[in-house]
């Protein structure tokens, strides 16, 4: 920009910025008076006046000038340039240092109030709070205190042995053994009614799934703006079982939140909100906790096994009748798990992690022997701009299907249909990148390579590669482990087949960074 | 205005609080024994480092960067009620004469000061005290008349408010004190370091001296705070190793380590007034209770955004 190297317009434009773009204020009230560019402003007018009237009380050489005819007043001030004139060459005019920076809510139709007014208001409000703090400042003036002023204050007194006491919290724990609000606990950070300076939104949250009588108010939770759907379900929970503690609530993964009308009706036409969303994308404010097993919709990732700490706190997540989803490799049909089952797993995850060393010698060669057999797996199907769809996912030695696992019926934006693979096209299956609980991994193949069919509008299948082999890809979803078994397995089968498909993929890859390494070693040296 | 106006009245100051501080700008007051976070307060501009409710239970005092600043816990006001300002950095530690008839604190501007809390009487009890270096930590012997202030450079200052004179201990070289507690029998003295080492002090004579008596390898990171037990029998040392560590006065020796999957830097601890629960703050944004007898997990309190630095508590007789 020309005017860069203005330092009264960047130093107008920057204090503008801060200003605009603090909605606190406190920008204004900690730069008030301090605006520089003005005070360089008034300090060159001055200078140059100062200049002026000084040239003007030397009449000898001034008035030389007279014979030469008349010099204007304006052209005389412009030759004057003083240390604080920021541009010279440049008219002062206010228009040139006038607001350059518009706050992009003055463009719309009506004019916000200014900031001036709203940094009186809050002046007002913040003098008022003044008011009821009564403030004690540290005297440094005040006078030494005498010996005898000492003596009076600084009383020595003398020290009792404590006795034994009984302590009130001691008797308020044990009348208090039981905690329902416990196993929601870790929610508790998202209340938003005890934050500072956090944006925080507010919902009414019918309990669709509690009994008629309990129905009849909203619950209104008003959480941090950046809580997900599933902490604002975990936080609504928490706020309930304290409200209630005589209804007990199931696990929170048993819920999910689903669009709501004033009057608590679910609009079961939409599923539900993605969990994984933050609560501030949506512009709904009326929302009903369901039961999901009562939904057509399955709207959360499958669960891992949980450790034996998660057992504790969510003590009723067995009997809840919701279907868990067992991604590891004992159990990927996913049926309700008794306690007793899942204690066992839980012990069998325990010995496979201390015997890991050994297992995973053998584990390679069972890999290869066992790659070939059939198996599926539940995976998501990860989608750019859809929702992410729950999928069953079967290898083979001759191909991958892919079969959406949830009928939806309500869901006619995401009409995902069954497709499958023929492995000799499938070039490539990689992780991808492995988050708290999930790993991605990608499965690259290429549609002109072979006799593959998939729903007609190509999901998710992004082309890369041009132009001489067109390949495209699916990501998917789930458990660590799982996925490092669906990429091992499809590893080894490409590997066993070696297609044409796949030398190609293997050998362009190659290519690509012999050429990013010489590019690297070429610049290096 | 006294801190002890209500002191007679009694009412809701004699309930159990439980206060938390931390580098989120809140204050939060909890319901110790079901975990239920009860109100949030308002402190702006600031982390904590330190609270510590008054004497009659009526409020309690934060002190962070410039301020200390009195909030009342009877009320629903999420501001403070007081504000002490004048000091140019930041404040460390603060705690109360035993009537509240004045407060202490110590701050990073070198200096314990004394502060009447009375302003505009015309007996003021402002008084000052300067040391060398930043102070860590200060702490009222119950006898009320010696201060005992902690420095950065690693020597204890024993502030004498009746002569003014003043003493000093230094337990280790190049080390700075990172707190100090003086048993509430007023017979022991324990201080922490940045080495994380606890040194011991018996007290005696009138007034006491402190005597060296013991030196512990309390945690191989930075200490942070210690305290004894309402009974004198335990001395609880926080530490950046994420463990509290509760200590026999008796032989010193190890009674239990409080450690937690998710516990990070334990930044301050409370004893329950029969010396069977101990709170802890963390810098995992949670509290805990622990039932000191069974070394078990018993409450935890959640809602703060950032981590727990600071923790008052203040249990009631029964």
């Amino acid at each position: 920009m020309a005017t860069y190297d203005n330092k009264i317009w960047l130093l107008k434009n920057i204090r503008e910025a801060f200003i605009a773009t603090d909605d606190t204020g406190l920008c204004e009230i900690v730069m008030a008076g301090e605006d520089f560019s003005k005070l360089f402003q008034n300090k060159a007018l001055e200078d140059k006046k100062r200049i002026r009237e000084g040239q003007l009380s030397q009449p000898s050489t001034s008035r030389v000038k007279e014979g030469m005819g008349d010099i204007s007043e304006d052209d005389d001030e412009k030759e004057i340039v003083t240390q604080f004139d920021p541009y010279p060459d440049m008219e002062d005019s206010e228009e040139e240092y006038g607001s350059s920076y518009l706050r992009y809510e003055e463009f719309g139709g009506h004019r916000q109030r200014s900031n001036t007014a709203q940094w009186l208001d809050k002046k007002e409000q913040a003098l008022k709070k003044a008011a009821k703090i009564k403030v004690i400042k540290w005297d440094d003036s005040s006078t030494q205190l005498s010996t005898e002023q000492i003596a009076e204050i600084f009383t020595r007194s003398e020290v009792k042995k404590p006795e034994n006491k009984k302590s009130l919290l001691a008797e308020q724990m044990e009348k208090c053994p039981d905690l329902p609000h416990r196993q929601y606990l870790e929610y508790a950070k998202f209340d938003g009614t005890a934050q500072m300076g956090l944006p925080v939104k507010s919902f009414k949250i019918f309990m669709t799934m509690l009994p008629e009588k309990h129905q009849n108010y909203p619950l209104v939770v008003c959480v941090i703006a950046n809580a997900k759907i599933k902490d604002l379900i975990g936080f609504t929970c928490y706020k309930y079982s304290i409200e209630h503690p005589e209804i007990s609530l199931g696990s929170v993964h048993n819920y999910g939140l689903c669009i709501a009308e004033d009057d608590g009706e679910v609009d079961w036409a939409f599923p539900c909100l993605d969990i994984n969303e933050p609560c501030s994308k949506f512009g709904f404010t009326c929302l009903g906790l369901v039961e999901l097993k009562n939904k057509h919709v399955f709207a959360h990732a499958p669960l891992s096994i949980p450790e034996e700490s998660m057992l504790e706190v969510f003590p009723k997540a067995g009997e809840s009748g919701q279907s868990h989803q067992n991604p590891s490799r004992q159990h990927t049909g996913g049926s309700a798990t008794s306690e007793a089952v899942r204690k066992a797993i839980n012990a069998v995850n325990q010995e496979r992690k201390v015997a890991e060393s050994e297992l995973d010698k053998i584990q390679s060669h069972l890999n290869a022997t066992d790659a070939p057999q059939y198996k599926t797996y539940r995976v998501h199907l990860l989608r750019k701009v859809r929702t992410n769809t729950l999928v069953q996912l079967g290898i083979s030695l001759e191909r991958i299907e892919v079969e959406p696992l949830v009928a939806h019926k309500h869901q006619f934006w995401s009409r995902s249909k069954y497709f499958r693979l023929n492995i000799d096209s499938v070039a490539w299956c990689q992780i991808l990148e492995a988050r708290a609980n999930k790993t991605t991994f990608r499965l690259v193949y290429s549609p002109s390579n072979s006799n593959y069919y998939c729903d007609p509008n190509n999901s998710g299948g992004t082309s890369f590669f041009p132009p001489s082999t067109v390949y495209k890809i699916y990501d998917f979803e789930c458990e660590h482990e799982m996925a490092r078994e669906i990429v091992d397995k499809i590893n080894t089968i490409l590997d066993l087949r070696n297609s044409p498909c796949r030398r190609e993929y293997k050998t362009s890859k190659e290519k690509k960074t012999q050429t990013r390494r010489s590019f690297q070693t070429r610049h290096l040296s | 205005m006294s801190l002890e106006a209500s002191n007679s009245s009694g009412g809701g100051g004699s309930q159990v609080a439980l206060v938390t501080g931390g580098y989120d700008h809140t204050i939060k007051l909890w319901q110790a024994h079901s975990g239920v976070c009860l109100r949030t307060m308002q402190h702006p501009d600031s982390q904590v480092n330190a609270l510590e409710i008054t004497p009659s239970g009526q409020m309690v005092a934060a002190c962070g960067y410039q301020h200390i600043r009195m909030y009342d816990l009877q009320s629903a006001n999420p501001d403070p009620v007081m504000n002490f300002e004048g000091v140019t950095k930041n404040v460390s530690r603060v705690g109360f004469h035993e009537d509240g008839k004045w407060m202490y604190t110590g701050g990073e501007d070198c200096t314990a000061r004394i502060w009447d809390p009375r302003a505009g009487r015309q007996l003021q009890c402002q008084r000052i005290f300067q040391v060398p270096a930043p102070v860590n930590a200060v702490v009222l012997h119950p006898d009320q008349t010696q201060i005992m202030v902690g420095d950065q450079s690693g020597i204890i200052h024993v502030w004498d408010l009746r002569t003014d004179k003043n003493d000093q201990l230094i337990p280790e070289a190049e080390a700075s004190i990172q707190d100090i507690a003086i048993a509430p029998e007023g017979k022991l003295m324990a201080a922490v370091n940045n080495k994380g080492n606890c040194y011991v002090w018996t007290l005696d004579g009138t007034p006491p001296r402190p005597v060296p008596r013991r030196q512990l390898l309390a945690h191989n990171k930075y200490a942070l705070r210690c305290k004894f037990s309402h009974d004198s029998t335990m001395l609880v040392t926080t530490s950046g190793d994420c463990s509290a560590k509760l200590w026999r006065t008796s032989d010193w020796s190890l009674l239990r380590e409080l450690r937690h999957d998710t516990q990070r830097w334990v930044w301050d601890a409370a004893f329950s007034i029969d010396s069977r629960y101990l709170f802890t703050g963390s810098s995992d944004s949670y509290a805990r209770l622990w039932d000191v007898e069974k070394g078990t997990l018993e409450r935890e309190y959640c809602g703060h955004q950032k981590p727990i630095t600071a923790l008052a508590f203040k249990d009631h007789a029964v």
